[in-house]
Order: structure tokens, then C-alpha cells, then sequence
């Protein structure tokens, strides 16, 4: 097995850090977020969970699709895709499996997404064991685990005061071999992953049509603050909205960038067209069509339940809507 | 611009206005030369359709298609009503400007399924662009359709659109074109009352007739009621094009779903049978 | 080329832009840096056009408009002097130098007097120096030193609790008080919905809603309730705004809610600007000793009470149906200078130190409009700040536009904001926001003598209450 201390591991993302851009686990006043480093001086080491997902380097809150020129009767387009190369240390499990699901979504469904795409190609995850589950966390109810492999491209596991590195991926395989820090030759196992968690069931898709109509949605939506933190939170969440932008510089429109950023079912305007009539107009229309969204739509289009397990949501409504609390009544008989 | 376009799907085609007129109050006819490869794209569209257009430095937004493939696709049409932002700036377009156009996207008209039976077309208001291509398909093709009718309603008769085409609908052999208005002026010569009055004098039999409508979601919503409750028609034969608010088009945004499906891409085409049998309401 | 600042100029037609012209036809001097804008009055310039302005390029803001007391449409000018006094208090809290905005008046015939307001202003502007607000390439790059405020649940992993036990001490007679008073209208049917809090599975309080006697039993009082529950309101009980559709009910709807004093005061300025009618609520005025830290997420353990509730002075609700709790023991005297806490953390610093400040906090804002939706004041079926066609800011996550939106709307609640603190409660990101409606409602009370929602009535710069020819 591979095995580092945490100075040898700090010392290979440093030089890494140098080639390409490591984002890594960061302490923006009392939230851990993940952000681009130029070293590991400031990295947490020892943390539950991030607040936002990885997500949010793949997918951004705001990300420019092309850029549009007019002159005269002339237009130009541009396309902007990405092409950075970054390395992400410090992924949680419940992170890699929402972007399994949201690739299912972007690449597995023609047409491919290519912004989403490239970024994914040109990202190396090192993944990192939880050693403890928080009280919201249910990972385990979705399929996942605390030490669940799935997705990264390297693997690590707190053990003995230091780390033990599993390399899975090619990528991971490149990573590991730009500097000499993976010898293969230690004894070091692993230490056993914490207790799973017991109880919730995911209800399986068939139970939740029959539901559909019941006064249950009308009840947990009347708290419902129609905010949009819990999709923003969620690692797999990923409505977005497209909208042109002018550009300062121009005259009048003649510069400007068409951009997509994230949105929500929850939100009042999602569905409103121009003219007025919003569909969705309840709030209990709107938070319903989110756990259905999650729990039953997706799974039919594209394979995996929409939802890792990671709890944020629940941690971050302000009146607390809990997912756990939907899921235990739909799977009640 | 290079051959990136095609792989970008979120990237429009590049198109020039040959045509705009007015055909209705607030509504007017753009009619889009596709270019930098768009009209190969565009070749074999379907009626039912719809496509992206986009007022650069606004957004897009989608509307059906309200031509069949002329020139190869060369040319497409689209009807719109001047209603929100980006068709606010659409309407300020004139002659030579360019727009951006994405699809075409969607399912279409099963129009191959409807040979050899009675077809009949019900449109509302700026609800009737994407029944112009069925029309046409019918018109160009009659020997494969049997009896044709076709119900054109709007509030008012400023609101009727394609009004200068209706002469040659109903030289099309075995056709009916029957208009009604809820509010009529003084210039109106036809009947007066709702598309629903309208569709229970009409009267079609449901014997090997398929019914397409086309129109606000609560105006679809009662003719559907009319006819399968009073006149016997069955909701698989009766197909609607539905819409939502979309920014994709291509299945990713997740904002156009109704129930399990995704109006973007399982649609905009359905049966009455298929939106009956969801869990939500589209209206 | 030495800096020139970009000055624009709201002129009123009828008196400062013909004064303005006076100064032409005289020949007088005036700097080339001014564009001038004509508008019809200069009560017609919004505070978001001047804080657009700010963001489009302008280096400094002069309003210039009839003498008080001559005003073409009598008021106008008026109000343009209560708004503009409040804009340059927020916009000089968030880091805007308050020279940068000017109000004056200039009379058609006071070509000379436009002349020197304008070469004045100028000057000063030019002495400031370029205005920073704009970030060119619209990625921040700020980071700032700060104590963690944040309560919402431990990131670290040796505090945080395997099976976490969240414990809050509900207050059993008040419960029991409120329990009786809600089967009561319940059962009467004087109400539809009870409006209250409960505990829900996980040990947190949340909002309730009762429709039922049985169901009262949910209903708790304890240091936990910290939600503002008027947001609720006006959703329940008013017309027509959920989803745009306007409908006049056959029978007005009716709703009981529990309040602290902090949320009677929104219940007050709701009823002021009429989103329903006082018969329609029944107030449950509790008496508030304080509620913990962290309530409503991982609360304190320590029992420590919220930095706004140890600074509040109004413990007794202000308007209620009946009254549970001793205000006796709740009451308490704190000086005026320390009902408003934190303030003066940035008052102490620079301009620039203080635009710094702000900048690095709105950073980490995600736009998920928590703070909006969970404010009762926050009502407008379309925001300005979230319109389909980006009229006043875009939709994305560009700190340029989130300083627009959340000085916009601090300016939108300057008079309206009682202090709950539910926007910085549920903000994800823990941008300290009540700093900023703190700071204005400072400056109402410190300007106009007004405290937001103490009765039913409108802040002083909705209606015309006289006095404004001395104000500063």
C-alpha cells in the first residue's frame, strides 16, 4: 500500500499546485468551501463536510457559454469553454456520487454537455475517507458509504497519523507519478470505516406516484420559505437558467456574453412565463416537484436517485424541511 | 463558424431575417434564412417542432416552427407574439438583422400515423404557428389524408393570424375552414362564440379521426373536455402541443417537466392519453 | 492622462436644468466632466438609479432640483431630500464616500449658483480620486479577516457529537398558555390556521401551522423561537399574492400567530402598507426574555442569548390580541446607544477599508435570496433584482451585482426593517446583514425620530411630513 504522513502528502499537492490548479478545503469565515490554492498552507486537514459541494467547479453558480459580438448588421460568436486542468483534494464520498449522477445527466444523455464535460476530463479527484458521519449525514440510505471509492481517481484514507493512498483511475495514476511520493511498499492497512447508520429506506420508485396528491406536500411546504439554498447546497441539484448580458466596453448591446447560472424548482419565477402564468404557482406545487424531481423523475431519465446522502440540506434550511422526513413518510405504508 | 457548432449544442446557428410582416395585432411572421450550416440541420424538420431563437444581448426563447422544410431548409418561419423581453427585442428586428437559432428540437407530429384517416386541426390564437406546417403537410399531400378540418379561433378577429392563407386552405380539395372570434367587431363575417361552441356545431365524428390542437393551456384543456365527454372521441385521438417556460431545449435546465416527462425532448407532442396519465396538471 | 472623474447630473426640467442653461447663455464656467440627465422632477430619481449609476461608471452623483417649497409638482422635492439623505447614509456605511453624492437646489434663473455647485462638486469628486466599486474583471479577490459567526453547525470534527441532542428549555406555562388560547380559536373558528412553532423530529424548533384543535399540542414556547413568522402572513392572509392571481375571497381569511416583540413590530409596518386587514390576525403576543444563539439550526449549548435580543429594548410585544408571558420580568433598560450593536466595528474604519469590508463578505454570497424570501417586508411579486430582463442587475454571481442587490434592498427596508435578523439568520453564507439594516434604521431614527413598525404607519420618507428645508 501507499502510505504518507501528512507533510509528504501537503509537500506532493504543493508541487502539484504548481502545474495546475489545486482547489482544496479553505475556512471562509466558518464555512469550509472548497477553493483554487496556490499551497497547502491554509488547507483544512480535519473536516465533516463542506458547506457547498464540489459541485461548484464543475457545474458553476455562473458560467459564460459564449461571447457575442455585433457590429453593424454582423454577429460574432465566440464559444467560451473551459480548459483549465485542476486537481481537487479533499472530496467526501457523497461528492463523488452526486457527480456520477450528474453525469448521467450532462454526458451519459446526448447531447453532451461540453462545458461540463471538459471539465470533468480535465479534473482529477483525490478523494478522502470520512472518519465520522455528522447527524445528518445518510450516505449509507442512498447506496454510498463513508469510504465508498466510487468516482475518485485517488483514494485516501486517514490511518496512523498519516494517510493511506489507493490509486484507482489513470488519472490518478498520472498524479501520482509527476512526483516520487507513491512507493507502494508500506504495511500500513487502512483502518476499518465507522459504523454505517441503520434505519431510513430510500422508498423504491414505485411508491412515490400513488403519493402524488396527498396533503402531505401542502403541510411541509407551508414552512417552506421558497428560498433556494437547499438546491444550491446539494450536490446533485442542477437547474440552471440561460439569460444574454451585456458586457460594459460596448455601445448600447454590442458586447455581450450569454451566461447560465443556477436556479431552482423551489424558486417562485421557474416556471413563470412571459404573459404572467406560473403553472407552479403554489409553493407546495414547487417543493413536491423537488423530491419528485429527485426521487422519481430523474431515476427514470437518467439512471441514479438524484440525492447523495449528504445532508446539507437539511443543515442549511432555515425552517427546517427535512428530506429525511419526506423520505420517511413515503416509504411509511 | 467552424465545425465545433454541431458538437456545441448549447451554441445557436446563425440566421438572417428575409422577411418580417405583421399578421396579427402584436404578432408578427420572421422568416429566417439559416446559415453557417444551419440550414443543413434544419433539412427534414417535422411539423410540431421548435427551435431557440435568439435576440442577441437579450436571450432565447423557444417557438414552434410554422413552416415545413422549404429550400432544403433554408428558410424557416416562425410566428411571434410580442409579450415578454426577448420577444419585445425580436419585434425591434427588421430586414438583414441577424438572430441566432437552436434545434430543432422536440418530437413532432406522428404525421406518417395519421395517413389515411380524418384529420382535424384546432387552433387558438398564436396557438395556430405550429399547426401551419400540419396544414401544409396535408395540403401538399392530400391523397394520404382523408376529410380535413380545420377550426381557427381568436379573442378577436385582430388576433386571427395567417388570415391571408385562408383562402387557399380552403381551395385544398375536402377541406373545411371554419373560423369563429369570441368578441367579433364590425367587420366580421363569420361566427361568433368560443372554440368549444364552435367545435360542438362542427360536430366531427371520432371514426377514424385524429384531432390536433394547438392553443392556451385552458383552451386545450376544454376542447379535450368536448371531445371525448360530448362527442366520443377517445384521448389517443387526441394529440396537443404543449409548452412551458425552457432555457435548454435539449433536456439538461430540468426547468419544462410535467410530471415525468421533459416538454423539451418526450415533447412537445403528446396524446391526450399520455398528459392524462401524469401525475401533474399543465395547466 | 491625469484622472477626470465621470460626473452625472439629474437636472429637473423645470428649475435645475433651465438654471443650467441660464449658466450657458451667461457663459459662465462649468466643468466638461458633467453629463447632464434631464429628468421631470428630482423626486423622480430613485435611489437605485443613483446607486446604478455608481455601478455603470459615474465617479459621483449630483441631484440638483427645485428650492424646497417651489417645487412644480409641490412635493417632489421633498421626497427626493428624505430618500437622498438616507442613500448617502447606506451608500457611505458601504463604502461609498458620501461627497460623492450631492443633493442641491438651483432655481431657473441661478445660472451662477449652478456654475459654482458644479465646480465644487467636481473638484471635491476629483480629490477622491476614482471610485473602486467596479471590478473589471469581475472575479473578487478579497479576503478578510474575521471571527467566525457562524452557529449553524460545527464543520470541524472534534466538536462535532456523534448523536447529537439538541436540548432547549421550553417555557411550560407559557406553552400551556398558548396551547389553551389556540384550541380556543380553533375550535370558535375564529381563525382558520394557527400560526406557531414546534420541535420537530430532529430537536429543532421550526414555524407550525394548526388548522386543527387536535393539533395544538405541537405548539411550544421556548428559547428557540426565533423565527419571524409574520413572513407568513401575508401569504396566508392577503389577495392574490401567491402566484400573481388576483382573487377577492367570499370570506377573508383569518390566521392566529405567535410573536415576539421584534416580530409585532413587522406585523405593524405589514398592516401600514395594507397587505391585509387587522380583523384577518390574531395576535399572540408573547413576552421575550431573549432567544439562544444558533436557534432554529445547532443551537448554542451554552444558552448564550442572540447579540440583537441582548441589545433590544422592546421586550413586550406592540401590538397583540392577548398577551402571554410577564412583561415585568422581561422588561429592560437599555441606553439608546446600545440598542444598535456592531455598528460602529465599521464605523471606525476608512472608506476604501470599509468598501473592502463589504465587498469581501458579498463575495460569498450565492444569490440563493434566503434573506429575501425569510423577511416579511420583502413582498414584491417580482423583485427588482431578479428580472427576466436584468434591468437593474443580472443574474449572476459577480460581486458587482450582489452588492446591488443587497444595498438595494437594505435601502428598500431603511425604515421597514424591524430587527428580526431572520436574513442573516438564514443566510448560508453568514454575510453579516443586520449590520447593514442596523445601521439604517440608525439612521431613520437618528434623521426622522422614527423606529420602524413601533404603530401602524408608513416611514416618513413615503409620506410628507414637513420639516425637510432643514434637513442637513
Amino acid at each position: 500500500m501507499n502510505y504518507l504522513t501528512r507533510q509528504e502528502l501537503a509537500a506532493w499537492l504543493d508541487k502539484l499546485a504548481q502545474e495546475q490548479t489545486l482547489i482544496a478545503p479553505l475556512d471562509i469565515a466558518g464555512n469550509i468551501l472548497y477553493r483554487p490554492v496556490t499551497d497547502t498552507h491554509e488547507v483544512v486537514w480535519d473536516f465533516v463536510r463542506s458547506f457547498m459541494s464540489v459541485k461548484e467547479v464543475f457545474f458553476p453558480r455562473t458560467e459564460r457559454l459564449m461571447l457575442i459580438e455585433k457590429t453593424g448588421m454582423q454577429v460574432k460568436l465566440t464559444e467560451t469553454l473551459p480548459d483549465e486542468k485542476s486537481i481537487i483534494f479533499g472530496v467526501r464520498p457523497c461528492d463523488a456520487r452526486g457527480l456520477l449522477t450528474l453525469d448521467g445527466l450532462f454526458i451519459e444523455n446526448e447531447p453532451v454537455d461540453p462545458y461540463y464535460a471538459l471539465r470533468r476530463e480535465n479534473t482529477t479527484l483525490i478523494g478522502l475517507t470520512c472518519q465520522s458521519l455528522g447527524p445528518s449525514c445518510f450516505c449509507t440510505n442512498v447506496g454510498g458509504a463513508p469510504d465508498d471509492p466510487t468516482g475518485m481517481d485517488i483514494m485516501l484514507t486517514v490511518s496512523n497519523g498519516g494517510y493511506v493512498a489507493e490509486i484507482i483511475t489513470e488519472k490518478g495514476e498520472k498524479i501520482s507519478k509527476r512526483f516520487p511520493v507513491f512507493d507502494g511498499l508500506s504495511e500500513i492497512r487502512p483502518h476499518p470505516s465507522p459504523a454505517r447508520k441503520h434505519g431510513l429506506k430510500i422508498p423504491p420508485k414505485e411508491v412515490w406516484p400513488a403519493k402524488f396528491n396527498d396533503d402531505f406536500w401542502a403541510e411541509m411546504a407551508e414552512r417552506c420559505l421558497s428560498c433556494r439554498i437547499c438546491a444550491y447546497v446539494c450536490p446533485s441539484c442542477r437547474c440552471f437558467d440561460v439569460r444574454d448580458e451585456t458586457l460594459p466596453g460596448g455601445t448600447g448591446r454590442s458586447q455581450s456574453e450569454r451566461i447560465r447560472c443556477w436556479d431552482s424548482c423551489n424558486g417562485i419565477p421557474y416556471r413563470r412565463v412571459a404573459g404572467g402564468h406560473n403553472p407552479r404557482f403554489m409553493k407546495n406545487q414547487r417543493l413536491r416537484n423537488r423530491f419528485y424531481c429527485k426521487f422519481y423523475y430523474f431515476p427514470i431519465h437518467y439512471g441514479p436517485v438524484s440525492c447523495t446522502g449528504c445532508g446539507r440540506c437539511i443543515d442549511a434550511c432555515p425552517v427546517n424541511v427535512d428530506i429525511t422526513e419526506v423520505l420517511g413518510y413515503i416509504g411509511r405504508r | 463558424m467552424t465545425d465545433k457548432m454541431n458538437t456545441n449544442p448549447m451554441l445557436p446557428y446563425l440566421g438572417r431575417l428575409v422577411e418580417v410582416k405583421d399578421i396579427a395585432t402584436e404578432i408578427k411572421l420572421f422568416r429566417i434564412e439559416m446559415l453557417n450550416g444551419g440550414a443543413e440541420a434544419f433539412h427534414d424538420y417535422k411539423p410540431g417542432q421548435f427551435a431557440f431563437v435568439s435576440a442577441f444581448g437579450v436571450g432565447e426563447a423557444p417557438f414552434g416552427i410554422a413552416n415545413i422544410p422549404k429550400n432544403g431548409g433554408n428558410v424557416v418561419d416562425f410566428a411571434v407574439n410580442r409579450l415578454g423581453s426577448v420577444t419585445t427585442d425580436l419585434h425591434e428586428l427588421g430586414v438583414g438583422d441577424m438572430v441566432g437559432v437552436r434545434g430543432p428540437m422536440g418530437n413532432g407530429f406522428p404525421m406518417d400515423n395519421f395517413k389515411g384517416k380524418n384529420l382535424i386541426v384546432i387552433g387558438g390564437g398564436i396557438g395556430g404557428a405550429p399547426l401551419r406546417p400540419v396544414i401544409q403537410t396535408v395540403m401538399n399531400n392530400r391523397a394520404d389524408y382523408k376529410d380535413f378540418q380545420i377550426l381557427w379561433a381568436a379573442r378577436n378577429p385582430s388576433l386571427l393570424v395567417f388570415t391571408d392563407e385562408y383562402d387557399e386552405w380552403r381551395l385544398t380539395p375536402d377541406t373545411e375552414l371554419h373560423l369563429t372570434v369570441d368578441q367579433a367587431d364590425s367587420t366580421w363575417n363569420y361566427g361568433v362564440g368560443l372554440i368549444t361552441q364552435l367545435l360542438e356545431r362542427v360536430a366531427p365524428s371520432p371514426r377514424n379521426t385524429i384531432t390536433i390542437t394547438c392553443g392556451p393551456p385552458i383552451m386545450i384543456h376544454f376542447v379535450n373536455r368536448v371531445l371525448v365527454d360530448k362527442l366520443g372521441f377517445s384521448p389517443e385521438q387526441n394529440y396537443v402541443t404543449l409548452e412551458a417556460r425552457m432555457h435548454c431545449g435539449i433536456g439538461k435546465c430540468g426547468r419544462c417537466n410535467l410530471g415525468t416527462k421533459l416538454i423539451c425532448v418526450d415533447g412537445p407532442v403528446f396524446s391526450m392519453a399520455e398528459v392524462g396519465a401524469l401525475l401533474e396538471s399543465f395547466l | 492622462m491625469p484622472y477626470e472623474p465621470k460626473i452625472i447630473a439629474y437636472l429637473c426640467t423645470w428649475c435645475s436644468y433651465t438654471g443650467a442653461d441660464t449658466a450657458g447663455i451667461a457663459r459662465l464656467k462649468s466643468p466638461a466632466n458633467i453629463r447632464d440627465i434631464r429628468v421631470p422632477c428630482s423626486g423622480r430619481v430613485a435611489p437605485e438609479l443613483i446607486m446604478r449609476t455608481f455601478e455603470q461608471g459615474a465617479d459621483g452623483v449630483l441631484v440638483l432640483g427645485c428650492h424646497i417649497g417651489e417645487c412644480h409638482y409641490n412635493t417632489g422635492n421633498h421626497r427626493a431630500a428624505k430618500r437622498l439623505l438616507i442613500l448617502r447614509a447606506l451608500m457611505a456605511y458601504a463604502g461609498l464616500e458620501p461627497e460623492r453624492v450631492r443633493l442641491d437646489w438651483v432655481s431657473a434663473s441661478e445660472g451662477e449658483r449652478y456654475s459654482r455647485i458644479a465646480t465644487e462638486f467636481t473638484e471635491g469628486v476629483r480629490v477622491l480620486g476614482p471610485i473602486h466599486w467596479r471590478i473589471a474583471d469581475r472575479k473578487a479577490r478579497f479576503v478578510w479577516e474575521q471571527e467566525p459567526i457562524s452557529h449553524r453547525y460545527s464543520a470541524f470534527s472534534d466538536e462535532q457529537p456523534k448523536h447529537a441532542v439538541y436540548f432547549t428549555t421550553v417555557h411550560e406555562q407559557q406553552t400551556q398558555a398558548i396551547r389553551a388560547a389556540a384550541t380556543e380559536l380553533l375550535v370558535n373558528k375564529q381563525v382558520d390556521c394557527v400560526i406557531g412553532f414546534e420541535v420537530g423530529p430532529r430537536g429543532r424548533t421550526r414555524p407550525a401551522f394548526i388548522h386543527q384543535p387536535e393539533g395544538v399540542e405541537r405548539l411550544v414556547w421556548n428559547q428557540d423561537c426565533t423565527h419571524n413568522l409574520s413572513a407568513y402572513l401575508s401569504k396566508k392572509l392577503g389577495w392574490g399574492t401567491d402566484g400573481g392571481k388576483k382573487k377577492q375571497p367570499d370570506r377573508l381569511p383569518k390566521a392566529a400567530i405567535m410573536v415576539k416583540p421584534c416580530d409585532s413590530r413587522s406585523i405593524n409596518v405589514l398592516l401600514a402598507e395594507n397587505l391585509f386587514l387587522r380583523e384577518q390576525v390574531y395576535i399572540i403576543g408573547m413576552a421575550c426574555d431573549g432567544i439562544r444563539q444558533g436557534a432554529g439550526f445547532n443551537a448554542d449549548k451554552s444558552g448564550a442569548i442572540q447579540t440583537r435580543c441582548a441589545a433590544c429594548n422592546v421586550r413586550t410585544p406592540v401590538v397583540y390580541d392577548s398577551l402571554i408571558g410577564d412583561p415585568e420580568t422581561t422588561y429592560r433598560a437599555i441606553p439608546r446607544e446600545h440598542i444598535y450593536p456592531g455598528i460602529e466595528r465599521l464605523e471606525t474604519m476608512t472608506p476604501p477599508e470599509r468598501m473592502e469590508f463589504w465587498l469581501s463578505q458579498f463575495d460569498r454570497c450565492i444569490r440563493c435570496y434566503a434573506c429575501r424570501q425569510a423577511c416579511p417586508m420583502c413582498d414584491c411579486p417580482i423583485c427588482l433584482y431578479e428580472r427576466d430582463d436584468s434591468l437593474w442587475v443580472g443574474m449572476g454571481n459577480d460581486v458587482d451585482e450582489k452588492r446591488a442587490f443587497h444595498l438595494g434592498r437594505a435601502y428598500h427596508l431603511a425604515g421597514r426593517c424591524v430587527g428580526c435578523n431572520e436574513c442573516e439568520r438564514a443566510c448560508p453564507m453568514d454575510i453579516p446583514l443586520s449590520l447593514i439594516h442596523r445601521k439604517m434604521a440608525q439612521e431613520m431614527e437618528t434623521i426622522f425620530g422614527f423606529r420602524a413598525g413601533m404603530a401602524a404607519i408608513p416611514p416618513p420618507f413615503v409620506t410628507i411630513l414637513g420639516g425637510e428645508e432643514n434637513l442637513p
